[in-house]
């Protein structure tokens, strides 16, 4: 899921410096799982800005804020609360606030959470990151563990110098994703394949910004 | 006779290390490589160490190509993704340095511009990689160059690295990819180095033992709990310590010469990579102590 903070109430409200009333839009999803744009949060949000002297004309929890088509229909219903508020404040992901960019070309849209990574949660409200979504998967020769995302470094043939008890020179919290493949291949008994195999240099156009996907044609054919 | 040369008809070389100056004053470097001249068979020039902003490698090689002391570039991963590294190569070959040392690079967050991107667009065994295609007369993409280089090139092992399996793994790797010599990580404890001589034997390339001058018993404490793939042995700790106050140099001194002579009389190793991390001054009386 995306992972994403909180952002500082204050530099919030410098960013809504201008603007009295508001309709927020949460999401069910990631943000939810977060508690950055669930129920809760957006009900929290609410009473905050009142707290501040602010309008809040509604909100609601987005099913998946980043589904564009999804989110305008649900909004329907909100019409006049949306109408009413001269700006929206979107307690989801960047992708989440830029649907509601979208879907308001003539209204401010704010973001009050800050997107940080693609990330497993390990325990309640606990992520780290595994995936950097590289567009070229290479977990088929790394025993299934990422060393482009779990290596501070990136490294693709093994590990550095600065691995230190089976820790890595960035931190001893971070255990040396080198260690760890090495160790699962073993458990695996295909140490063979990963000492012999020389990752080639990656292409990185795949994960080239802007990226954008469609399989629609071939559903369509 | 060349450091590749020297290598290759089985003399025991001798390479030292010159970290060029954070600044645009060369004095002290210029000091370094003419009280070296002559003495060394090769000068390494750092590459940014430890993440920490100072003028390139690049300049140091060229200036030591000037004063007449063959370098070997340290090129590390950290700063130029595969375009600038060929490019940094291909003007390094026309300067006339012909040794490179690939190298991963110490993590910017070692260093004193923590907020840097780092860029690891490739890797050492990926470098090394990259520096036989430029001798081949191609770039990594696989373009025809006007003019092939003539590179000699090497890396690095920690033969003390904790798990060290991986670590032997990645050397492994790096001498498919062509590496032709390697530097240690600093070594003092001669016996287990002599084990991991014992492996790397069974490849064609040639081995250098890094050793690091100890100053005192707190520096060797200091290495053994901070830098990864460093382990003094406590009698070497011992006997900093029983040289008593203002004589440990002296006394690491004499250890790092006692070694160099070990693994010289022994053929236990290629050469010796001395670093003496500010200490360059004293690099002369230790071979002389070693009987070099
Ligand atoms: S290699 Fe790593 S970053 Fe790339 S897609 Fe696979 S898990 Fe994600
Ligand atoms: S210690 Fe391991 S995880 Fe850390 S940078 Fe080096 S190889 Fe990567």
């Amino acid at each position: 899921m995306i992972i994403t903070k909180k952002r500082d109430f204050q530099e919030l409200l410098d960013n809504i410096r201008d603007y009295k009333s508001f309709f927020l839009i949460g999401c069910s999803e990631c943000a939810s799982l977060c508690g950055t744009g669930g129920e809760n949060e957006v009900k929290e949000l609410a009473e905050a800005l009142r707290a501040e002297g602010k309008e809040v004309t509604g909100g609601i929890v987005a099913k998946t804020g980043c589904q564009v088509l999804g989110t305008k229909k649900e909004l329907k219903a909100y019409k006049d609360a949306v109408n009413s508020a001269e700006c929206i404040l979107v307690m989801s992901c960047g992708a989440g606030t830029q649907s509601a960019v979208e879907l308001f070309g003539d209204k401010p849209v704010y973001p009050t959470n800050d997107s940080l990574f693609l990330g497993n949660m390990t325990r309640f409200q606990v992520f780290d990151e595994r995936c950097s979504m590289c567009g070229d998967c290479i977990l088929d020769k790394t025993g299934g563990i990422c060393p482009i995302t779990t290596c501070p470094k990136g490294l693709l043939n093994g590990p550095c110098g600065g691995m230190k008890d089976g820790r890595c020179e960035v931190s001893p919290d971070i255990p040396c994703a080198w260690v760890r493949i090495y160790e699962r291949m073993k458990k695996l008994d295909k140490l063979d394949e990963l000492a012999e195999s020389v990752i080639e240099v990656k292409d990185w156009s795949t994960a080239q910004s802007p990226r954008a996907l469609s399989t629609r044609e071939k559903k369509e054919k | 006779m060349s450091f590749r040369e020297a290598l290759e008809s089985g003399r025991f070389v001798v390479t030292a290390e010159v970290g060029p100056p954070k600044g645009a004053d060369v004095e002290e470097m210029v000091h370094h490589i003419e009280l070296l001249k002559g003495k060394v068979d090769a000068l390494n020039f750092t590459d940014n160490q430890s993440a920490v902003m100072r003028m390139n490698s690049l300049a140091g090689c060229a200036i030591a190509v000037q004063h007449g002391v063959e370098p070997i570039l340290q090129m590390t991963c950290r700063d130029r993704n595969r375009i600038g590294l060929q490019s940094d190569l291909l003007g390094a070959h026309a300067l006339g340095v012909k040794n490179v040392l690939c190298m991963t690079g110490d993590h910017v967050s070692a260093g004193d511009h923590k907020g840097a991107k780092p860029v690891y667009d490739v890797e050492s065994v990926q470098l090394l990689g990259i520096v036989e295609s430029l001798n081949n007369g191609r770039d990594m993409s696989g373009n025809e160059l006007k003019g092939a280089t003539d590179f000699f090139p090497g890396g690095v092992v920690t033969p003390e690295a904790d798990p060290i399996e991986p670590q032997l793994m990645k050397f492994e790797k790096k001498i498919r990819a062509g590496a032709r010599f390697f530097q240690t990580q600093a070594v003092y404890d001669i016996e287990k180095f002599k084990e991991f001589m014992k492996h790397a034997r069974k490849f064609p390339v040639k081995v250098l033992a890094g050793l690091v001058v100890l100053k005192s018993a707190g520096m060797a404490n200091f290495l053994n709990n901070f830098v990864p793939g460093i382990k003094v042995p406590q009698e070497l700790i011992d006997e900093l310590k029983a040289a008593g106050k203002g004589k440990g140099l002296d006394a690491g001194m004499s250890i790092c010469a006692r070694h160099i002579r070990q693994l010289k009389e022994e053929g236990i190793c290629d050469g010796v990579h001395i670093m003496a991390i500010g200490m360059e001054d004293k690099v002369p009386e230790i071979m002389e102590r070693a009987g070099l």
